[in-house]
């Protein structure tokens, strides 16, 4: 079982000072899966995403990520960028270009590799160097024509429509070469012919290029129809896990989204 | 209440009272004793030559110059538009002969051969000097702090502590210290070269190591605090750095490899060739690492840090590697200092220094190397006729007010700077496409 999982995490604490944020979560991604985490606001969807990709230190718990050459990497004290390297991507709830950069540029830093200082080869600019140079453009242009984007390559990014740069955040999640990508809400703020085109893209992730995906969404709609698997949080907890149906029909999330016990959530 | 909304009486009202401004700027000074309003008096009514013409009180004189700006002004709002076109063609001209690679080197070898050329131009020995000492070493300072905050985003405030790093480990290495030479063996001046820039890099990763985990706000308060620390430390501890007295003579630079000989000295000429030589490898240097992997890594740090570290780009390693870079050619012209004018003392790495150099790179246009050459040569060269002649009423005290000035228009009319970088000038285009910097917004408060 355990070797076709992505992501095993184990009752994970989080706590700002006083506040809990995530108590006791576990979570098994298998790897492949279109996998959803649902839930109100303040729910602790976010702060999940934060924890595994190191940007949020949980207090208690481990988070381990397999990689799909059979490494396991422990997220927990692990940099942002040493979580990314291992094959972890992700995209931001509200969007975070290098907005300044053209389309083309963002996925491109995201290409490259940052190892090493890279001083030498950039004043030389040997070999090695221009055959980096080369792979990383063909790599960000193989993945702006991937997303849709192969005509916006020299845009500015901040010049984009909204759907276009969750689009580009995608692409630039891919660059990274990531064994699983994490989208933060991917189509908010999107119109509904681009949530559709945007379930299409997701599901391509997976299935053209073997990327697991994980996403926190609040489009039920979407996230019924993309989602193999779910899970429920609420005030930091897993209250339920299972198929679209499954869940759907589970009173204890009925609960959380109609709020029969707590105040009313804009899901 | 009627007259105030009218377009040109604004006008004119907030030219006059800029004219009045300037005129008690550049005005009689009062003293301690002296009643406080005889500056104001003597400012308006002193005597002076009306234009070389005949002689007026001062008052006409701003009077004649407010006319004439206000002139500016009214002729600049009613055909604004098209001038802009003619001035933007200007600028696409520049463009296309950088960007076309059949113009790119014939341009680059006539600015080399113009630099070579210039001490045939500037022949006076007083400005060849000022040519190395207030035009070239500022360059130099102004590419490395430009490679930190314009790069990577980072604002330094403490940049001059680079600048005394180099200076005083030149003077240590060469022997004029208080403090004994590394293991007691003293260097030729030009062996310091290597030496001042290894040192003030190692300073660039001592001190960005523990502190540029820090964003924003916070780590501009600590490189102040570090540029702070330097100045202090130079200054009272006479027994290591020879205090506020300074340090003895550095000797000049002199070659001596094999069969190559040569003396500098006296002569201002030789280190310009010398600092020409620098100027051009630092900017050889900063153009490939703009255009490699580190280059775009800076600029994604600058652009978003969380989503820069998201797609696995070590923000520290790379912050750092700014510092180090930015401060070599920070050491270097801290190297040439100490070899051109043969003496180090605090006074050369003042506060102030660090905020002139942020100056510079703010108005040649942050992150553009060449607009922060040009930028530098341009305030300098105005900067040091301004101390050396101090024409009409200019005082010593008055420049950090005019620099002041000038920043203000620049952030108004041309915020990216004076030759920005392409990168920067996207930052600005959507909000100069609605909002061009209209002179006419300034005086009359009005959108235009």
């Amino acid at each position: 079982m355990s070797n076709d999982l992505i992501f095993d995490v184990d009752n994970i604490t989080l706590r700002f000072g006083g506040v809990v944020s995530l108590k006791g979560v576990s979570l098994q991604m298998k790897r492949g899966e279109i996998l959803a985490v649902i839930g109100p606001n303040g729910a602790g969807k976010t702060s999940l995403f934060n924890s595994l990709t190191g940007v949020y230190q949980p207090q208690e718990g481990t988070i381990n990520f397999i990689s799909h050459e059979g490494n396991v990497t422990s997220v927990i004290g692990k940099k942002a960028h040493q979580v990314s390297r291992a094959g972890v991507a992700r995209t931001f709830q509200a969007s975070r270009l290098f907005g300044a950069l053209t389309t083309f540029e963002n996925v491109k830093i995201a290409a490259e590799n940052h190892e090493g200082l890279g001083l030498v080869g950039s004043l030389v600019k040997g070999p090695a160097t221009r055959r980096g140079e080369r792979e990383s453009d063909a790599l960000a242009i193989e993945l702006l024509k991937f997303v849709g984007l192969g005509k916006e390559a020299g845009k500015i990014a901040n010049s984009l429509s909204y759907g276009a740069r969750r689009r580009l955040e995608i692409a630039r999640g891919l660059a990274t070469g990531p064994d699983v990508l994490l989208l933060d809400e991917p189509a908010a703020g999107t119109n509904p012919t681009e949530k559709l085109e945007l379930a299409e893209l997701i599901r391509k992730v997976r299935d053209d290029r073997g990327v697991s995906v994980l996403l926190i969404e609040h489009d039920m709609k979407l996230v019924m129809s993309l989602a193999e698997r779910l899970y429920v949080l609420n005030f930091g907890s897993v209250i339920a896990t299972g198929t679209p149906d499954e869940i759907r029909s589970n009173p204890a999330v009925i609960d959380a989204y109609l709020g029969t016990t707590h105040e009313e959530t804009n899901a | 209440m009627n007259l105030l909304q009218n377009k040109h009486v604004r006008r004119f009202g907030s030219t006059l009272a800029i004219m009045a401004v300037l005129t008690v700027m550049t005005g009689t000074a009062g003293t301690a004793t002296a009643p406080p309003t005889t500056g104001l008096h003597g400012s308006f009514m002193e005597h002076v030559s009306y234009f070389g013409l005949f002689g007026a009180p001062r008052w006409t004189v701003m009077l004649t110059l407010t006319i004439v700006v206000f002139g500016l002004a009214t002729a600049l709002s009613t055909y604004g538009s098209k001038l802009r076109k003619q001035t933007a063609k200007v600028t696409a001209l520049r463009q296309r002969v950088t960007s076309n690679p059949a113009l790119k080197w014939p341009f680059v070898a006539a600015v080399i051969i113009l630099a070579l050329l210039v001490p045939k131009f500037v022949t006076q020995n007083f400005w060849q000097y000022l040519l190395v000492e207030q035009v070239g070493v500022w360059i130099l300072l102004a590419l490395g702090l430009n490679v930190v905050v314009g790069f990577t985003g980072l604002l330094d405030l403490g940049f001059a502590a680079f600048y005394a790093i180099g200076a005083y480990t030149t003077a240590w290495e060469t022997g004029v210290l208080p403090m004994p030479a590394l293991f007691h063996h003293t260097i030729p001046t030009l062996w310091a070269i290597p030496i001042g820039i290894g040192a003030a890099m190692l300073f660039g990763v001592l001190l960005g190591t523990p502190t540029l985990r820090l964003r924003g706000d916070y780590l501009a308060i600590v490189t102040l605090g570090f540029a702070l620390i330097i100045d202090d430390f130079v200054e009272t501890q006479a027994g290591v750095t020879g205090g506020g007295q300074g340090t003895g003579q550095i000797p000049h630079f002199s070659l001596n490899v094999g069969f190559a000989h040569f003396q500098w000295g006296l002569d201002p000429i030789p280190y310009y060739y010398l600092c020409l030589f620098f100027v051009g490898l630092f900017i050889l240097i900063f153009l490939s690492l703009e255009h490699s992997r580190v280059g775009r890594a800076w600029v994604a740090i600058r652009e978003d840090e969380v989503a820069a570290e998201s797609v696995g780009i070590n923000p520290l390693k790379y912050k750092v590697m700014a510092f180090a870079v930015g401060a070599a050619s920070g050491g270097f012209g801290g190297v040439l200092t100490g070899g051109l004018i043969g003496f180090v003392t605090p006074t050369l790495f003042q506060y102030q220094v660090s905020v002139n150099v942020l100056v510079l790179v703010i108005f040649g246009g942050m992150g553009s190397i060449w607009g922060v050459a040009i930028g530098a040569i341009v305030l300098q060269v105005i900067t040091s006729y301004l101390d050396n002649y101090q024409p009409w009423g200019y005082q010593l005290n008055d420049l950090y007010m005019y620099i002041g000035a000038l920043l203000i228009v620049m952030m108004i009319f041309r915020p990216a700077g004076l030759m920005p970088s392409s990168r920067r000038k996207r930052e600005f285009k959507e909000f100069e496409e609605n909002h061009e910097g209209h002179i006419d917004e300034v005086l009359t408060g009005e959108q235009v």
